[in-house]
């Protein structure tokens, strides 16, 4: 995966993607002085009595992180989970900046994946990696224990979790009145749980990808990728193989938009694809993500099939008055990678210090234009990464060929280098010009080049 | 038996069993006698009726000299026999074999003439060999790790052969879009070559043609071309909807 945009690029990427975006917004309740400028809302009324309150429905990592910094922000916060000990599909690979910024602690990580092989469709195998100094890895996790300590850390800041499943959200009549959530609880004591409602001045949709809370704002609709995966208990000594490695399997075979992959787990691999456009036929892009790897998961039992929706980019709103949304609710998941863990914590994180901020913690009501600061500075910071993976899916996981060119130009050592360093650090580093040039001139040769073999395999065999 | 499997079979489902003897003429050194290969064709009709999943097409490619000749001594048995032993026995679709493949990459030694490598027999070798991998997906092995890289085989070998033809083709059309444009406009302006250039609408319509020559080679391309502008400020329009304060429409 190269870091396409230098510091330069990226920086004007920023200003063209700001610049109208800054200019054309106009949050409902504020009269803004200059077209172009968001005021604090100082005119928003102060709470009497009573500090803020706020519901954050959905206890994944988004909601966790949201959770705690809300409490910590001395805000009244409620956190509604349906499944507290949800065992998640999902990858759970997450980067090296998140155990730094979030304060994880070392023994969540079951796996510090440090070799990746990438697989071209004609079995190429390259091994990245080499680069990574010893202290940095890609960390693989269970969902359910880092779900479950974020939920437990929001709870220590003074947070509340209540074990219940969001229904609806009645959007208040009048401006400054409360919503009103209706949530089942799952209290124990009644069968099906308790039909309960509760008041609360703003809420935050974290409740992923088929968020409730995005439908009842008509947040939109987004394009989403079906994911697959089987988890796999295969023998220890295969399993050593795997000890610090994950595997990316590319090819129409695998998926026609995206790729299979085995990624350790504690003590099983997680072996999966997924795809955008052709949905109806996962199970055989499953079948033939395990033939590729047969050899290595041979005499492998099946343990558990899961699938779920990943979407593929923001939905069309993500704010409106005092509802947000975050992490996948919203759509933050990266093309390309797939990745979303990270993007999730750090938008739930977001936007609870623009609520907090806002809110002059906890004394004012809040309004649009602190959410819709929340997603300036979200958008800001990460817009160049989503636009660099989107333009290398658009380029490498078009065909086959392209995926070739692809796995070729992961060996090259300056490629890993940038991938790796934008990967784990979230930032798209600007490399050396020279470097970069060597790397456009180097990927252009290998598309030619498997584009040609591409023409000629064409003309066998038809 | 090898009559009552080849007869009916390939004549109705595989009519590409005649283009085999041409692909046969080009490489005589590695394939087989036809006898074998339709023995072969009916074998992989019997696989593919297992409906393997993983979309296997009739493969045309017979590299696998071995595996041929233990079926041709299946055959041996009773008719129904060898049938249903024939469908049991290939359950894994059969690998890539060919002898210049050694070790994972191409062994340019065997692919020398007259002292020096030849670049095109390396390059129609890669393209089988992609060919009947994307036709029979193999399972990635640990053992046998494939390590050839495109690079090895010089930028002026591809030009040769793909540049070259490729812009002999353009070049002629530019020149003859060139040689009747001229002419037209002389008809029309009565400004000959010289003046012509000295003229910037001119030199405009110049720059637009080879632009249009170049990047409008099949008529598909400009369907293509239309396609990739609206792909690249998709996604970015995606992202943007949020900030844009008319009400969301479905999916984009």
């Amino acid at each position: 995966m190269a870091s396409i945009s230098s510091g330069a690029g990226a920086a004007a990427l920023r200003r063209d993607f700001l610049g109208s975006a800054l200019e054309s917004s106009r949050p409902k309740n504020v009269i803004p002085l200059h077209r172009s400028i968001i005021r604090a809302s100082k005119s928003s009324p102060k709470l009497p009595n009573r500090r803020l309150r706020v519901a954050v429905i959905g206890g994944g990592p988004a909601g966790g992180a949201a959770a705690e910094t809300l409490a910590k922000g001395c805000i009244e916060t409620v956190l509604i989970e349906r499944k507290l000990d949800n065992c998640k599909p999902c990858g759970g690979a997450i980067p090296l900046c998140m155990v730094g910024e979030f304060g994880l602690p070392l023994d969540i990580i079951d796996r510090r994946v440090t070799k990746m092989k990438m697989i071209s469709p004609s079995n190429v195998a390259v091994d990245i990696g080499r680069t990574l100094k010893p202290n940095e890895y890609i960390g693989m996790v269970r969902r359910e224990v880092l779900d479950a300590y974020l939920r437990d850390r929001a709870t220590a800041s003074g947070a509340e979790v209540i074990n219940g499943l969001f229904l609806q959200l009645d959007t208040p009549q009048r401006p400054n009145e409360q919503y009103k959530i209706h949530y089942t609880h799952y209290d124990g004591s009644t069968l099906g749980g308790q039909k309960k409602t509760m008041e609360v001045d703003a809420v935050i949709g974290a409740d992923g990808a088929n968020s409730r809370v995005a439908k009842s704002i008509g947040a939109g609709d987004y394009e989403y990728a079906i994911a697959f995966q089987e988890r796999v208990k295969i023998p220890d000594d295969k399993m050593e193989y795997y000890q610090e490695r994950a595997e990316m399997y590319v090819g129409d075979d695998v998926s026609p938009d995206f790729y299979g992959w085995v990624f350790p787990k504690c003590d099983h691999v997680a072996v999966g694809t997924g795809t955008v456009t052709h949905k109806s036929q996962i199970k055989q892009f499953q079948a033939a993500t395990r033939l590729r790897a047969k050899d290595k998961i041979e005499g492998g039992k099946i343990i558990r099939v899961e699938a779920h929706p990943i979407p593929e980019h923001p939905r069309p709103r993500r704010v409106l008055d005092r509802v947000a949304l975050v992490g996948d609710a919203a759509g933050y998941v990266t093309k390309c990678s797939g990745e979303g863990i990270y993007f999730a914590a750090k938008s739930g994180r977001m936007c609870a210090e623009a609520i907090v901020e806002g809110s002059e913690n906890g004394a004012r009501l809040i309004d649009e234009s602190d959410l819709r600061k929340y997603l300036a500075k979200f958008d800001k910071m990460y817009w160049p990464t989503y636009k660099v993976l989107d333009i290398l899916q658009k380029v490498f996981y078009r065909s086959n060929p392209a995926r070739e060119a692809f796995v070729e130009m992961c060996a090259d050592e300056y490629v890993q280098k940038m991938t790796f360093d934008s990967y784990l650090y979230k930032t798209v580093v600007p490399g050396s010009p020279l470097e970069d040039l060597k790397l456009a001139i180097n990927t252009i040769g290998s598309l030619v080049r498997a584009n040609a073999l591409k023409r000629e395999m064409a003309k066998l065999t038809l | 038996m090898a009559s009552l499997f080849s007869s009916p079979l390939p004549s109705t489902l595989l009519p590409t069993l005649s283009t085999k003897p041409h692909l046969s003429l080009k490489h005589p050194a590695t394939f087989l006698l036809s006898p074998l290969i339709r023995r072969q064709y009916s074998l992989f009709l019997a696989r593919s009726s297992d409906a393997n999943g993983a979309g296997v097409a009739a493969a045309v490619e017979d590299k696998v000299e071995e595996k041929v000749e233990k079926e041709s001594g299946e055959g041996l048995g009773s008719n129904g026999a060898a049938a249903a032993a024939a469908a049991v026995v290939i359950e894994e679709p059969p690998k890539f074999k060919d002898p210049r493949w050694v070790g994972g990459t191409w062994d340019l030694k065997q692919f020398e003439k007259d002292g020096k490598t030849e670049w095109d027999a390396v390059i129609d070798a890669e393209a089988r060999r992609r060919k009947w991998l994307e036709d029979n997906p193999e399972a990635s092995s640990e053992n046998e790790p494939i390590i050839f890289d495109t690079s090895i085989i010089p930028w002026w070998a591809w030009m040769k052969r793909y540049h070259l033809p490729e812009a002999e083709l353009l070049n002629g059309r530019a020149a003859m879009i060139g040689f009747f444009m001229a002419y037209f406009v002389d008809s029309l302006t009565g400004a000959g070559l010289v003046d012509q250039m000295g003229n910037f609408f001119c030199k405009t319509l110049l720059f637009i043609a080879v632009v249009g020559v170049l990047v409008i080679r099949k008529n598909e391309d400009i369907e293509t071309v239309k396609k990739l502008i609206e792909e690249t400020t998709f996604y970015d329009k995606q992202w943007q909807a949020t900030w844009k304060d008319d009400t969301p429409s479905g999916e984009r």
